[in-house]
């Protein structure tokens, strides 16, 4: 059904998501796009380098987070699947929408996890994704205890 | 009225000159010293250090040398106090979480909670002299020089392979940059001045101590940058970088920011500072270690107790202690 699925993630919930991403593909052959966005936005103000410290500090981050995604991509049993992973600078939820929309996947998968306060305070990537996704997005709805 | 108007705006508009000044200055400079072959980590550590300060340390600087002490001692100690029970507060209450490494937090909290006591022993001896403002900036180096060095030991620990000696390759300057420098530094002094000036001829008008001006109105403003860099990082989740701005930024406001001006003339101490204010000060650090001891975090509870102790200070210090 999903032939081709983008993954995005900030870190958190990565098993879950992965879960969700494993029970979906279900055994089919399937291309999966592993994305983490380097969120690069700063407020007026701050410090040249402070913000370049900031997305060299993120962009370090990414890289380890995908690094460690692919390597549960390649576990024998996941034969099926053709795993690429992408890291992008820029506002998450406007460049996981335009990856979707560039890559034209059938799925988006991301986690949500975040509780009522924390969305109001943080803003959420989800819920911008879901407005303005070009495809169905799966939300993996995470323990907001953890 | 309109009097009040205008040196309202030219305070914002001050305050504007002098961060966005800072901002080129160090940013030039780090280019400039990077071009002459110094060390990636060192000039990283330092800018990172010295750049949110600036404000606050041109602030007190130029305050001093102009004759308006209070307002420059007042910018330091209330941009410390602001820093971990407004900002850290702020930020925590926001982001939700903001967690610490152990090493980070004995170090630089350590350090934020020696350097103000030290401040109180030599105020306790009545005027800062120039002898304490050695002691001062020979303190600040040997922070800065531990700083760099655990700062190489993370990156020797993380890329060995990397560890080579490209950053000491000495390129050409440009000499733009070096007009920039020029440039940031003029607009630094300058903008430091006009800030100074809006702040005492404000007290005046309005009638209140230049003491409280530069507690609450000049130290909050100096404070700008911090309170970016802080927020945004803890919204980013980048922890480290969160809270040890602040840290860092407290650490250089007192063994810098009256360090230096000290070293030209003598630091007069207010009583209500050495009874009230430092002792304040030293407060929220000690309240921020304990919060963030037992579990390696500071919680949004943990903000909300920081906040609600920086509005109570502002309370009190505002209204019965004026």
């Amino acid at each position: 059904m999903y032939e081709k699925i983008l993954v995005a993630t900030m870190g958190e919930y990565m098993d879950e998501i992965l879960e969700h991403t494993w029970d979906t593909i279900h055994g089919r052959e399937t291309e999966v796009i592993g994305l983490y966005v380097v969120d690069t936005s700063v407020p007026f103000l701050t410090p040249k380098k402070v913000k370049e410290m900031m997305t060299e500090e993120l962009t370090e981050r990414g890289n380890e987070i995908l690094d460690k995604m692919e390597q549960e991509f390649q576990s024998p049993s996941l034969y099926m699947i053709n795993f690429r992973k992408l890291l992008l600078e820029g506002d998450p939820a406007e460049e996981i929408v335009k990856t979707a929309e560039n890559e034209e996947v059938d799925l988006i998968i991301l986690g949500s996890g975040k509780t009522r306060i924390d969305k109001r305070l943080l803003g959420s990537v989800s819920e911008k994704v879901i407005h303005s996704a070009p495809c169905t997005v799966l939300l993996v709805r995470t323990d907001t205890k953890k | 009225m309109i009097e009040i108007l205008i040196l309202i705006v030219l305070l914002i508009i001050s305050l504007i000159i002098v961060i966005k000044s800072a901002d080129v200055f160090v940013d030039n400079l780090v280019d400039i010293g990077g071009a002459l072959g110094i060390s990636q980590i060192i000039l990283g550590v330092t800018a990172a250090a010295i750049g949110t300060s600036l404000p606050e340390f041109g602030s007190a600087v130029i305050a001093s040398l102009s004759g308006s002490v209070d307002i420059g001692v007042g910018t330091v100690i209330g941009s410390n106090i602001w820093n971990i029970a407004g900002i850290l507060g702020i930020s925590a209450i926001a982001a939700g979480i903001i967690r610490t490494d152990s090493s980070g937090i004995n170090r630089d909290g350590l350090m934020t909670l020696a350097t103000g006591i030290i401040l109180i022993f030599f105020m306790l001896f009545g005027d800062i002299n120039w002898i304490v403002s050695v002691v001062m900036i020979a303190l600040y180096i040997f922070y800065l020089w531990r700083l760099i060095k655990s700062q190489k030991e993370y990156k020797e620990g993380k890329i060995k392979e990397e560890l080579t000696y490209e950053s000491l390759e000495k390129k050409p300057i440009d000499k733009k940059k070096i007009g920039f420098v020029i440039l940031g530094l003029a607009g630094l002094i300058v903008g430091c001045r006009i800030l100074v000036y809006s702040g005492v001829e404000l007290a005046r008008i309005a009638g209140i101590p230049e003491m409280i001006m530069g507690l609450f109105t000049l130290a909050i403003g100096t404070s700008i940058p911090e309170l970016v860099v802080t927020l945004s990082s803890a919204m980013k989740g980048l922890h480290e970088l969160s809270i040890g701005t602040v840290l860092g930024s407290n650490t250089f406001n007192i063994l810098i920011g009256i360090g230096i001006p000290a070293l030209f003339i003598d630091i007069p101490v207010e009583k209500l500072s050495l009874t009230f204010d430092a002792p304040v000060m030293i407060f929220v650090t000690v309240l921020l270690l304990l919060l963030v001891k037992r579990s390696g975090k500071l919680t949004r509870n943990g903000g909300i107790i920081l906040l609600a102790t920086y509005i109570s200070y502002a309370a009190i210090r505002l209204t019965v202690l004026v």
